[in-house]
């Protein structure tokens, strides 16, 4: 019988973890039409489908714990929430830019997931150890994708090298606020339900420092994204939700 | 003309539906190299759930003949310049059907794509087919039997990528029964 402090705890965790990928498998999805080979516009699709599925995953968690409707409940997060109820991670919000700064960003993201899932499948929280199971399947696929070109991309040519660079020194700083807050508190690393943000954080850095480093990216010594509160936000995500929203909200009682 | 091709190489994909049918040709793919080429074989055509093996080779590691080329040879195709080279494996693939696409038979042994071809016609004499490939098999990369889980198990879940998800049939005939007019239900 799980205690109100960590079920709550448990809630703010998984709503975090699903509006990461529900926000980032939208900006996935603005690829769609404009990607620079017609074979990654569809690998970019596949990918932004992947992480929308996985936000459905983490709202249904969380429609269970707060005994809400599993169907209604996640629709209801997603086309009815204002953009400040959002708790995603700064990062992943911000416009896709160029190619390059996808790429990287998408890749430091599946790396996390990697690191993260990993240890999640152990959780003693069984539906979320399921869950973990089930996703890190196609997180181990994302992850062969986009690392593939990062390091293309990274020792490639003059521009696509600099290009790269500037994504890193831009989101690497940024990433760092996947593994901060109080979405991950003691409650929930002492009952064993996830694991430790202090490990994740290593973990995560040292794999991705080594992997960068061999794909000649120089990582920035800046980790100022461990401040930011992800209950803040920038402008682009009211532009996001908007957009996102616009068709549900026409009709919000609309059977689809 | 002097149009210069600024697209990536391209690569043949062929598909293996379950451990037990034969590798298929099911496209291309352009990709910078056999890696990312095999990826994207994954994502452009692995969409429904049958799936078991993903094979890529550059287009130019194939050597064609059709039924009427060879015709027009007696049977046979030119015979190799030098001689004396190493016997490797070539994979063979037939088109028998007109409406369909190549399907591999199996494996030869051959120093040259030219003999190769020989080989294939000699050890599959019974087959009719509309064109031959031959490709050396050190040109293909394959998938992993240990891929399945992350490439291929996936879209077994997406059921929603199977026509018998779309409900739009009934949706519209649902829609139809509706007494609807200007203003009706808003």
């Amino acid at each position: 019988m799980m205690e109100n402090k960590a079920r709550e705890s448990l809630c703010r965790y998984l709503l975090a973890s699903g509006d990461d990928e529900l926000i980032l498998g939208h900006r996935n999805s603005e690829w769609c039409g404009h990607a620079p080979l017609l074979e990654e516009d569809i690998a970019f699709a596949n990918l932004a489908l992947d992480e929308i599925g996985h936000a459905a995953i983490w709202y249904t968690l969380l429609a269970d714990l707060r005994r809400e409707n599993r169907d209604s409940y996640p629709d209801r997060l997603v086309f009815q929430r204002e953009a400040q109820d959002f708790r995603n991670a700064t990062l992943l919000e911000l416009p896709n830019g160029d190619w390059a700064f996808s790429m990287l960003r998408q890749y430091l993201f599946d790396l996390y997931e990697m690191v993260r899932l990993h240890r999640l499948a152990e959780s003693a929280y069984e539906p979320l150890s399921e869950a973990a199971q089930k996703i890190s399947r196609e997180e181990f696929y994302h992850h062969r994708h986009t690392s593939a070109w990062v390091r293309r991309l990274g020792l490639g040519t003059e521009e696509s090298h600099r290009r790269m660079q500037e994504a890193l020194d831009r989101a690497w700083p940024l990433a760092f606020q996947l593994f901060s807050g109080p979405e991950v508190d003691d409650v929930l690393v002492y009952s064993g339900y996830v694991p430790s943000a202090g490990y994740l954080q290593e973990a995560w850095s040292e794999a991705a420092a080594e992997f960068l480093e061999k794909c000649q990216l120089k990582v920035p010594a800046d980790a100022s994204g461990k401040r930011i509160p992800r209950d803040q936000h920038t402008p682009y995500l009211n532009v996001l939700v908007d957009e996102m929203q616009s068709v549900a909200r026409l009709d919000p009682e609309a059977s689809w | 003309m002097g149009m210069t091709d600024t697209q990536l190489p391209r690569f043949q994909v062929f598909l293996q539906e379950t451990p037990d049918s034969p590798f298929q040709d099911v496209g291309s793919v352009h990709a910078p190299d056999a890696e990312l080429a095999l990826l994207n074989a994954r994502d452009v055509f692995v969409r429904r759930p049958e799936c078991s093996g993903l094979w890529v080779t550059p287009v130019t590691s194939i050597y064609a003949r059709t039924d009427q080329e060879l015709a027009a040879q007696g049977g046979r195709d030119d015979p190799d310049e030098a001689g004396g080279q190493i016997e490797e494996s070539y994979i063979v693939f037939a088109k028998q059907k007109s409406a369909g696409s190549q399907v591999m038979l199996g494996e030869v042994l051959a120093a040259s794509p030219k003999a190769a071809l020989r080989a294939a016609l000699e050890n599959f004499n019974r087959v009719k087919a509309f064109t031959w490939w031959v490709v050396p098999a050190r040109d293909i990369t394959r998938s992993a039997p240990e891929d399945t889980e992350s490439m291929f198990a996936p879209a077994r879940e997406k059921l929603f990528r199977q026509s018998t998800d779309f409900h739009t049939l009934t949706a519209m005939r649902s829609l139809q029964k509706e007494p609807r007019g200007l203003g009706a239900g808003r």
